[in-house]
């Protein structure tokens, strides 16, 4: 053949080359589910449907590797929003669900799309606000303090991503009988929890926030406080469930089962008890006892 | 302000010392799309060539097309292809949804419109009398092909860029298709936008600080290797 | 003079459109063949179609007495050299620009070496050698569009009006060279031109083609001086010019 020019055929070389190394490479990733160590058994993957905020709180980077070091299976995490976690769980395109939306999961649960589902813990939301608490909201009833917030026009943000915080969050308004867009003053983000208590700090907001994402941020907020909690309506449970294998045949029924099994183990219960209390002084889920 | 320099610092940090995690994802993302624009010019350079040097019925019908998929978003990429991956969808049995090679797939498709477009216009500028020149020199279809392909390197590379630009850069599709799963396609874009919903601005910063690096790293070769003759 | 290449039963058409239509034509062993005719009258397509360029349609072109089909083409197409009008160089320093056709043809790196230096002599572009084919004025560029012709060492060297882009003085110069070389190598040559003065000069034979058909074809003094009475109206006018 006759000699292409040495920068072309560096091109050509260089091309083919990193082809090679990438194609090998990503031969690398596709054996991944095959034993990582002599005698590892194979590993089945197996889909698990949760939320950002969820998987924002750090639990399940705890919790995965444990429960793959016990169980033959590699967990494909998929945080996503709490509409579409459902949505895969109603379809099949998972195989478990961690998730706290317990009126949208009953409807799973009647429709059959889910079975075996089972409380694991919860942690609670808070309202947040700028310490010299424009409103005066502070340490009042859940329906109190949004009124004193609506009448004063305070700014108060909102997720509005259909999330289950942003979900709660038009409950807790409907339960004061408040229309929030009425006001002038209402600021939907349409981000994500950190994002949104960022915008609050910046625009010295109230804002509603899972205790999570506000002790891991608080921090960054400036002169941010609690101004509510411990209210009952403020609670978040969690439930996870197995996406039921008899309606959905793609669903790996095995691995579901055993990780719903190893989230009701206590083992389990105790590392979730425990997380978050070395980090933040507090921790960020509670057992029900 | 502050937060830039807090995450400069933090990048800096972060790749000093080494971390396991960011560089596994950072290798991850420059495999992933480096794999997804080499196939894009295997498949881009040869159909760019033959759309723009042979005349067939179609061709201007499968230019058009090329041309609006060069603006295809990726998101739309991601919905096809994860509707197309689903285990209800008709590709469920290779179980690649959530897998590298789905976000691989993604970004060869918002790529291959953008080299095939941009190969198949520089193709179509070559004077006719060129090509019957280089014939005439006594070249082969193969010499003719590969003299065609230098002669035209400029714009080729130019594809190239800006099909690595938009694979690089590119976020929606790899989240939906890739499920931004830790350890597994979790890649430097997907981590960028799970660390600002987390609200770890500087983390995300330093990311982003090396998504740029990388990036420009990149684009600089090529651009090099594009540029290398035209000084002498 | 035994025939080099020969065509027969030339039809070509664009659509309905005649463009070049010869039922027999003869390039002989060693002649300097000059082709003049108004513009669109095929003239290139002729050279295209002896040079093993364009597909001959119905017809064949024979090369030494055999037929080439599409096995031989490249094999004969490789004995032809062709320079243009335009120099149509390559995005490469001179040197390689004349050096492509051996390269082309998987010669060694210093058989190319030695050649590559003798062109450029004789083109008097030795000093040129390392400069860019894009940073070339349009004498040294058609040089060396002529010297990457040359080197291959034809057995026929077609040309389509490769001077008319040039300016007076250098034209006059370069076609001084090309004479020379030609006659020292003894080439079979197929010249295009709208020039008298460079038909003249440079050629032997001359063909007048009008309308896709040869109208007369004799020594070029004789053609110039007495055309027949179809291509009187192409060339009488010009002869009135300069005598
Ligand atoms: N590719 C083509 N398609 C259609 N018509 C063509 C093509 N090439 C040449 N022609 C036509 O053929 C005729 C002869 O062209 P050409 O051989 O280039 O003429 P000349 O070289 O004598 O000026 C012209 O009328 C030209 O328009
Ligand atoms: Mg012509």
């Amino acid at each position: 053949m006759f000699k292409i020019k040495r920068a072309f055929a560096i091109m050509l070389i260089m091309l083919v080359a990193l082809m090679a190394a990438c194609s090998s490479s990503t031969g690398n990733d596709a054996t991944k589910d095959e034993p990582k160590e002599s005698g590892e058994v194979e590993r089945t993957d197996i889909i698990l449907a949760t939320t950002t905020s969820t998987q924002d709180s750090g639990l399940l980077d705890v919790l995965i590797p444990m429960f793959e070091e016990q169980q033959p299976y590699n967990v494909k995490t998929v945080a996503v929003g709490t509409g579409q976690a459902l949505e895969m769980g109603s379809r099949g395109e998972a195989d478990a669900l961690l998730v706290h939306a317990p009126d949208a999961e009953q409807e799973l649960v009647d429709s059959e799309d889910v079975v075996n589902r089972q409380k694991i813990m919860y942690n609670d939301f808070i309202i947040v606000g700028p310490a010299d608490d424009p409103a005066g909201i502070k340490d009042a009833a859940v329906a109190e303090a949004l009124t004193k917030a609506f009448d004063a026009k305070a700014t108060f943000v909102s997720r509005g991503d259909d999330s289950g915080t942003h979900k709660k969050e038009l409950a807790l308004w409907k339960e004061a009988n408040l229309d929030p867009a009425e006001n002038g003053s209402y600021v939907e983000t349409g981000q994500g929890m950190g994002s949104s208590l960022q915008v609050a700090a910046e625009k010295k907001g109230y804002i509603l926030t899972d205790r999570a994402t506000y002790l891991a941020q608080k921090d960054n907020l400036g002169d941010f406080e609690i101004m509510v909690e411990g209210d009952e309506s403020l609670l978040n449970i969690y439930h996870v469930m197995e996406v039921n294998a008899e309606k959905h045949e793609k669903v790996k029924k095995d691995g579901a089962k055993a990780f719903v099994e190893f989230m009701i183990a206590e083992d389990t219960k105790k590392t979730i008890a425990d997380f978050g209390v070395e980090e933040y002084g507090e921790p960020l889920f509670f057992l029900f006892e | 302000m502050e937060l830039l320099l807090q995450g400069l610092r933090k990048a800096i940090e972060m790749i000093l010392s080494g971390d396991p995690v960011i560089l596994e994802i950072t290798w991850r993302t420059l495999k992933v799309s480096l794999t997804a624009i080499m196939i894009s010019t295997l498949i881009g350079l040869p159909a760019g060539m033959m759309l723009g040097l042979i005349k067939f019925p179609g061709r201007k019908l499968i230019l058009t097309l090329i041309n609006i998929g060069m603006g295809l978003p990726p998101v739309v990429a991601g919905l096809w292809i994860t509707l197309l991956l689903w285990r209800s969808g008709p590709l469920s049995d290779f179980e690649l949804l959530y897998t590298p090679t789905a976000i691989i797939i993604a970004q060869t498709l918002v790529s291959l419109p953008i080299v095939t477009g941009l190969t198949a216009t520089a193709f179509q500028q070559i004077n006719e009398k060129l090509i019957m020149q280089i014939k005439a020199l006594g070249a082969t279809k193969i010499q003719l092909v590969l003299i065609l392909l230098k002669e035209s390197r400029l714009a080729i590379l130019a594809g190239i860029i800006a099909g690595f630009g938009r694979v690089i850069a590119e976020v929606g599709a790899a989240m939906m298709v890739g499920g931004n799963i830790s350890g597994e396609t979790r890649i430097l874009t997907t981590s960028i936008v799970m660390e600002v919903s987390k609200g770890n601005f500087d983390i995300a910063l330093a990311l982003s600080f090396i998504l740029m690096t990388i990036a420009f790293l990149i684009t600089f070769c090529l651009t090099y290797l594009q540029q290398r003759k035209r000084s002498q | 003079m035994t025939s080099l290449i020969t065509i027969e039963n030339i039809e070509i058409k664009a659509g309905d459109k005649p463009i070049l239509s010869v039922p027999r034509f003869e390039l002989r062993q060693g002649e300097v063949l000059g082709v003049m005719g108004p513009n669109g009258a095929g003239k290139s397509t002729l050279l295209k179609t002896l040079a093993l360029l364009a597909p001959p349609g119905r017809g064949s072109v024979f090369f030494q007495g055999q037929e080439v089909g599409d096995v031989l083409a490249l094999e004969v197409r490789r004995k032809f050299a062709v320079a243009l009008q335009q120099s149509l160089l390559l995005d490469t320093s001179v040197y390689h620009n004349i050096a492509i056709g051996l390269k082309l043809r998987n010669r060694s790196r210093k058989e190319i070496k030695e050649k590559v230096a003798y062109w450029l002599e004789v083109f008097k572009i030795s000093h040129l050698s390392k400069k860019h084919a894009y940073h070339l004025s349009g004498g040294e560029a058609q040089r060396v569009n002529l010297a990457r012709a040359m080197i291959l060492e034809p057995e026929v060297l077609f040309l389509d009006e490769p001077f008319s882009a040039l300016d007076f003085p250098t034209k006059v110069q370069l076609l001084k060279d090309m004479k020379q070389v030609v006659e020292n190598t003894k080439t079979t040559t197929v010249f295009i031109s709208h020039d008298l003065v460079e038909i003249k000069y440079f050629t032997q034979r001359l063909i007048i083609l009008m309308d896709g058909e040869i109208k007369q074809s004799g020594p070029t003094a004789e053609v110039l001086s007495s055309p027949n009475e179809a291509a009187a109206g192409f060339i009488g006018e010009w002869s009135e010019l300069l005598s």
